[in-house]
């Protein structure tokens, strides 16, 4: 057992690699239970990889997972898929079943783990939908919505069976202002009200941000800052800085590296 | 571009091996994962039968069409050779024999993997890359119970239903034009098959080779459907695999049990 019952999540000297290159070098995570904690950080900086780490579908090169007291990497596989039921997660693209309706979708949590009355699967995908704002949606096939209509679906999916953490991974993409404005209201008001734990993986600053009470920035295959939004805007760390401030300018380089750039276009011949 | 030193080639070899060996312990694991470990989910006959449908009823055309065309085709060949020895009343028994024997299991394997084995591959290569089996998985369900496992089944109780039909469509095509058409005397057509055709050697060992065939098939094509890379390019790269892969396994397994089953070693 996790000795600290403080967090639901805790990522203990996690390294993972990928062929040879590592995406993650001895990382140390902690998610306090009940807390939305962001996690932050540039494009390809490795912040869904970490997400499907917490969720145990990539397994770490060296490290512990802890989610709500299981190390999930030793777990067997049938007790792996029972650690997560606690768990809901929010893909990138939404990842909606293509042949099955709204409605259907958000229903399918609840009929392959639970034995309710059709009626009440009825009134709970509903209330989901209603949540997410698109009970009229119900009858709707996947490929009748929009992007970010898909990512509110499911959304609504994630929270059927009311679990205990949360997963975003970046969920304000895409989002028009209507929409981002309530999913940011939602991702707080969800978290309080059912006192679940929230993880939001976003590059989204200022939304993240304004609902975030913790904040991780990693880059580099590291940690390079965490502590509260108000503490990271005044840190003295440069790549924290840059970061939170969006300067092209700084240590973490905008450019993929690449040879010198005089050579490339004129060629050393 | 730099010529590959033999040492290189070594290695490239060597890195092939270790690949190929790496694929075949990672399929031998899916397919164990896939019929063992903790029973399936709620609804596990309804998502069979939903397969059924889509891998064996939706194949019926193309099994049945072609069915009749080889039956047709092997029996004007048959005629046209047996004619030549006065033996053309045989006809019947040559068509059921080959249907029966190799064309119904083998062709039907062929065209299984065409049509339902490359669909296959691309409906769970595509759910890949949507993030559909990830997200299944992040539900609490394993998509081998929920996805792979009823494909399998579909495929192994269909491919040999199929290839039956195919050989009783082929025999009906046969007689059409051995006897409708050719003129074979319809008594002897009928009687010399009832004569020679003997169900354990000739009806069970067709249906033991489709079995295999079966369980071949619709392995590979899952398989490589779940294992792909998820890109549209993987996808399109594992289909093909399944539709190569498959025809060869069936081919060869095809002369393995020939042999076995009608060598007289």
């Amino acid at each position: 057992m996790s000795a600290d019952n403080a967090y639901a999540v805790e990522l203990k000297g996690v390294s993972f690699k990928r062929g040879t290159r590592s995406i993650f070098n001895n990382v140390d995570i902690r998610i306090p239970r009940g807390k939305v904690t962001g996690i932050m950080g540039p494009s390809g900086s490795g912040k869904t990889t970490l997400l499907r780490l917490m969720g145990a579908q990539l397994r770490p090169s060296a490290g512990e997972v802890w989610v709500n007291g299981q190390n999930l990497p030793k777990l067997s596989r049938s007790d792996l898929f029972d650690a997560r039921k606690q768990m809901g997660v929010l893909f990138q693209s939404g990842a909606l079943f293509t042949d099955l309706d709204v409605f259907e979708n958000v229903a399918f949590p609840l009929r392959v783990h639970t034995k309710l009355p059709e009626d009440m699967i009825r009134d709970i995908v509903l209330l989901k939908l209603q949540a997410v704002g698109l009970r009229g949606a119900v009858d709707l096939m996947p490929d009748e919505l929009s992007g970010g209509m898909k990512r509110r679906v499911a959304l609504a999916r994630a929270i059927a069976l009311d679990p205990q953490i949360l997963m975003y991974d970046e969920p304000f993409v895409g989002q028009d202002p209507i929409a981002m404005g309530v999913l940011v209201r939602l991702i707080r008001l969800l978290n309080d009200a059912l006192g679940i734990t929230s993880i939001v993986v976003s590059h989204d600053l200022a939304e993240t941000a304004s609902i975030a009470d913790y904040l991780y920035v990693v880059g580099d295959g590291q940690v390079l800052g965490q502590g509260t939004p108000q503490e990271l805007m005044e840190s003295d760390n440069p790549r924290i800085r840059q970061f939170m401030t969006g300067d092209p300018d700084g240590p973490v380089p905008f450019h993929y590296p690449a040879p010198d750039y005089r050579d490339d276009l004129l060629g050393k011949r | 571009m730099r010529r590959k030193s033999l040492m290189d080639r070594v290695r490239l070899m060597g890195r092939s091996t270790i690949d190929m060996v790496a694929v075949l312990g990672r399929s031998g694991i899916f397919l164990v994962h896939a019929f063992l470990g903790r029973g399936g989910i709620g609804g596990g006959f309804q998502l069979l039968l939903r397969q059924l449908h889509s891998v064996g009823v939706m194949s019926l055309a193309i099994i049945v069409v072609s069915g009749v065309f080889i039956g047709m085709v092997l029996a004007l060949q048959g005629f046209s050779i047996l004619a030549k020895y006065g033996s053309e009343q045989a006809v019947g028994q040559m068509v059921a024999l080959t249907l029966l024997r190799e064309l119904g299991p083998v062709v039907t394997a062929l065209l299984f993997a065409g049509r339902a084995g490359s669909a296959l591959t691309a409906e769970i290569g595509n759910m890949k890359s949507t993030e559909q089996l990830s997200s299944l998985e992040m539900i609490g369900v394993d998509p081998l119970k929920y996805i792979v496992a009823p494909r399998l089944w579909a495929g192994f109780i269909s491919l040999p239903v199929l290839a039956l039909i195919f050989s009783v469509v082929g025999i009906w095509g046969g007689s059409w034009v051995a006897v409708d058409w050719l003129g074979v005397y319809e008594g002897s057509f009928w009687a010399n098959m009832q004569n020679s055709v003997s169900f354990s050697d000739d009806v069970l060992n067709g249906v033991i080779k489709s079995v295999v065939f079966a369980f071949v098939v619709t392995w590979i094509a899952v398989f490589q459907g779940y294992d792909c890379e998820p890109t549209s390019e993987g996808i399109s790269r594992a289909t093909t695999k399944t539709v190569v892969y498959a025809s060869l396994a069936v081919l060869g397994l095809d002369f393995i049990m020939t042999a076995l089953m009608f060598g007289d070693f």
